[in-house]
């Protein structure tokens, strides 16, 4: 074995452990809820089928609002076992690819949501 | 053989490292942090966790401002640069501005002028959720007392009821005083109250409060106050502590050591 | 009967011209305040209600004082009364107007104002103001609309509107205890959390109130010909007085009891509204202006001589009003603020703007309480 591979393997091996410390040691001696798998954000599929979204996200997202502010209550579980935290945040992790994704739809049907006066819409930069 | 198995372990050590890459938020197409849905414990139990918080004040520095520069960063708290429109989570005062019912008759000068880091008390018996008429502002089940920006009318009622300063008004629009956003976080609105949500949204994702987190002195412990076993309460129990104006009975959940 | 509102001579006219000139004024002011937001007045951080609340604390007093007619009337059947006890009525309902419209004017986000009737929270005193304000505002406006179309017809009033009538006597005491308890029941607010405000809310309110229909008394004599009798006012006179005498014993009972245990949270307040505190007395000439001219105005109303002289009559009850105007809305809603809760003092200075919207309200009011009287006036005047 070359001593660039052994470098290379124990190298990788300290940094995984590194890592892997810095990731699930809680800090500053503080109490917080144990921290097991870390559940996928990007997924590849709505949580909904896109008619039910086009025609409902209002209400789905009003729901969300008051699980998550009022009842502290943030999992969303989809019928097919997925589960998503129920925050615009999660919508924009996808939906932010396009820029104009919620902008378009609204403009077009003429509704100006609330929303925007506090969430950050993606185009709203500052300089 | 050999080779291969070098080659096989060589692309492993390079593929964790990279899994490991992806899971802490590197990618950059996501620009969002991942949720850990396992600290999302679905919905609280009423009473079970009462979040709370210990500020050694010794350890804090005269004329550091590193907590709240990070809490107001991450909250996008606006900074109107005059003290009539002031919006503000959390400050420093001085200790006969923060306790201001106690002796300062003969204290040592050094604590008369002592920077006292003062924020939302999150009260067991918050004045501020018994005033509102909306229940805009409420006690969650945790203990934290939040705030519903979504349904606040802005009539003040919690302001005149809190006894400790804690909360601003949006007197104006926040979003040009804001100097950078935060993406993460919403802003607030023209016309709505608003304060500190003692992180709750960072407690969602297993992470210590922002002020905690960035304090270079580790003056602020944050835990659980009702778990007997929890470091914070390890602390009370074993050294003096204050709470500012205990006499009103509000129970505030932030204790101080002097 | 609303058709007799229209009917006026120039001065009425005028008078209208001139109130819709101001209410005018008023909008395009709260529309400012409506884009730009709260920040246009001069409230901030630490002193978070200003004139806005003020007057509607002082105005949910001139509401109550209605009883003070409706009651010797109703109840004891003092005919003197007769002829004022609709525009007491009729006061009691612009003046709750008004204090809607102060309210509304208030909120940072007026658009959400019904969410206080979509989430009741009965543990708010601001919740209970609103079903009490509203319902004291529907109980005068029906019982004196009623009670006047009758004698239009020269009819007796329907049966049922009694029992109204004798609601409103108790309900306004409620409104203005439910306003004081507002302000008393806040922990911290030293010069607020003390059990004689509901008591002084209620003595100050009939003083006041009670003053101020003196005047319109007198404003009617002189303008419509309309006079509500000389009896009337003698009566009216005497319970200000005593009222009045109510509102400063209660107000000593707050010194002493401040001063006397010598607690510094209790006396802050109190002193920087009438000797300043750490060098700042914003108010300290409003405040002596108020309690000296009040004082004095109560004297005139107690001494014969001078009460039973109309130019007298009318200066104590101007003084009177502004007396507790000045005590209950600056001393009392601004000065509550102060010292701050970390023990700092700040300035207050109205704006333009926020005087502007001010204006428009009570101009709004003055407009349907001139043309509720004109109504009423007419009615009376006819039969």
């Amino acid at each position: 074995m070359k001593p660039s591979g052994v470098l290379m393997i124990t190298g990788g091996i300290v940094l995984v452990m590194i890592l892997a410390v810095s990731m699930f040691s809680p800090g500053g001696g503080a109490e917080t809820a144990d921290r097991a798998a870390v559940a996928e954000r990007d997924s590849t599929a709505c949580i909904a089928s896109k008619e039910y979204m086009r025609s409902h996200h209002m209400k789905l997202l009003d729901q969300w609002r008051h699980d998550a502010v009022r009842e502290g209550d943030r999992i969303h579980e989809t019928p097919d076992g997925r589960t998503f935290e129920k925050s615009l945040n999660t919508c924009l992790s996808c939906h932010s690819q396009n820029r104009f994704f919620c902008v378009m739809c609204h403009q077009y049907a003429n509704v100006e949501p609330t929303c925007w006066n506090c969430h950050l819409l993606p185009t709203e930069t500052k300089e | 053989m050999k080779q291969d198995r070098r080659e096989f372990l060589r692309k492993a050590g390079i593929g964790a490292l990279a899994g490991i890459g992806a899971l802490a938020g590197l990618n950059p197409l996501s620009a969002l942090e991942k949720t850990d849905m396992s600290a999302l414990s679905g919905k609280p139990v009423p009473g079970r966790t009462r979040w709370g918080m210990l500020i050694d004040t010794r350890s804090c520095t005269d004329g550091c401002r590193q907590c709240v520069t990070a809490c107001h960063r991450a909250h996008n708290v606006p900074d109107f640069g005059d003290r009539k429109n002031e919006v503000k989570w959390i400050w420093k005062s001085r200790y006969e501005q923060a306790f201001p019912t106690s002796g300062t008759q003969f204290q040592k000068p050094e604590l008369l002028g002592r920077e006292v880091l003062t924020l939302c008390n999150h009260c067991a018996e918050p004045p501020c959720t018994r005033a509102c008429p909306t229940q805009a502002t409420f006690k969650r089940r945790d203990g934290i007392v939040a705030m519903d920006y979504h349904r606040c009318i802005g009539c003040r009622f919690c302001m005149a009821a809190c006894p400790y300063g804690s909360r601003s008004f949006n007197w104006l629009d926040p979003r040009p005083a804001i100097s950078e956003y935060n993406r993460e976080f919403p802003t607030r609105e023209r016309g709505v109250v608003e304060k500190c949500n003692f992180c709750s949204e960072r407690l969602a994702r297993g992470l210590q409060p922002a002020c905690v987190e960035s304090c270079p002195g580790k003056a602020i412990t944050f835990g659980d106050l009702n778990d007997p076993g929890s470091t914070i309460r390890r602390m009370l129990s074993e050294q003096e502590t204050m709470q500012r104006k205990p006499e009103l009975g509000t129970l505030p959940s932030v204790f101080y050591i002097i | 009967m609303i058709e007799k509102a229209l009917k006026g001579n120039r001065a009425y006219w005028a008078w209208i011209a001139l109130l819709i000139v101001v209410i005018a004024a008023g909008l395009n002011a709260w529309a400012v305040q409506l884009d730009t937001g709260l920040g246009v007045t001069g409230m901030g951080r630490d002193i978070s209600w200003g004139i806005y609340i003020a007057q509607f604390t002082f105005l949910v007093g001139v509401a109550a004082s209605a009883v003070m007619v409706v009651l010797p009337y109703y109840l004891h059947n003092r005919r003197e009364f007769a002829r004022i006890v609709i525009v007491g009525e009729f006061l009691a309902v612009s003046a709750a107007v008004m204090c809607m419209l102060f309210i509304l004017a208030d909120l940072g986000k007026p658009q959400r104002v019904l969410n206080v009737l979509r989430y009741p929270t009965p543990n708010s005193m601001v919740f209970w103001d609103v079903v009490v304000l509203n319902g004291y505002l529907l109980l005068n406006l029906v019982g004196g609309w009623t009670v006047l179309g009758a004698e239009r017809k020269g009819v007796a009033p329907p049966s049922w509107v009694r029992p109204l009538i004798y609601l409103s006597i108790p309900w306004a005491f409620s409104i203005h205890t439910v306003t004081a308890f507002l302000y008393a029941g806040m922990p911290g607010r030293h010069l607020w959390l003390t059990a004689v405000l509901a008591p002084r809310f209620l003595a100050s309110a009939f003083a006041a109130g009670t003053a101020i229909l003196i005047l319109i008394s007198f404003i009617l004599r002189k303008t419509a010909g309309f006079d509500a009798g000389d009896e009337a006012r003698k009566k009216l006179t005497v319970l200000a007085a005593y009222a009045g005498i109510a509102n400063f014993f209660l107000l000593g009972m707050e010194f002493f009891t401040a001063f006397y245990s010598n607690v510094p949270a209790h006396m802050h307040s109190l002193q920087h509204l009438y000797f300043g505190l750490h060098g700042h007395g914003q108010f300290v000439p409003l405040m002596w202006l108020s309690l000296l001219g009040g004082i004095a105005s109560v004297i005139v109303l107690l001494v014969p001589a001078l009460r039973s002289r109309s130019s007298w009559l009318v200066a104590a009850c101007v003084g009177l009003v502004a007396s507790i105007w000045i005590d209950k809305g600056i001393g009392l809603v601004i000065g509550g603020f102060l010292p701050t809760p970390l023990e700092e003092i700040v300035q207050y200075v109205p704006t333009l703007t926020e005087m502007t919207v001010t204006a428009g309200i009570w101009a709004i009011g003055l407009l349907l309480l001139t043309m509720l009287l004109k109504v009423a006036v007419a009615v009376k005047t006819e039969s």
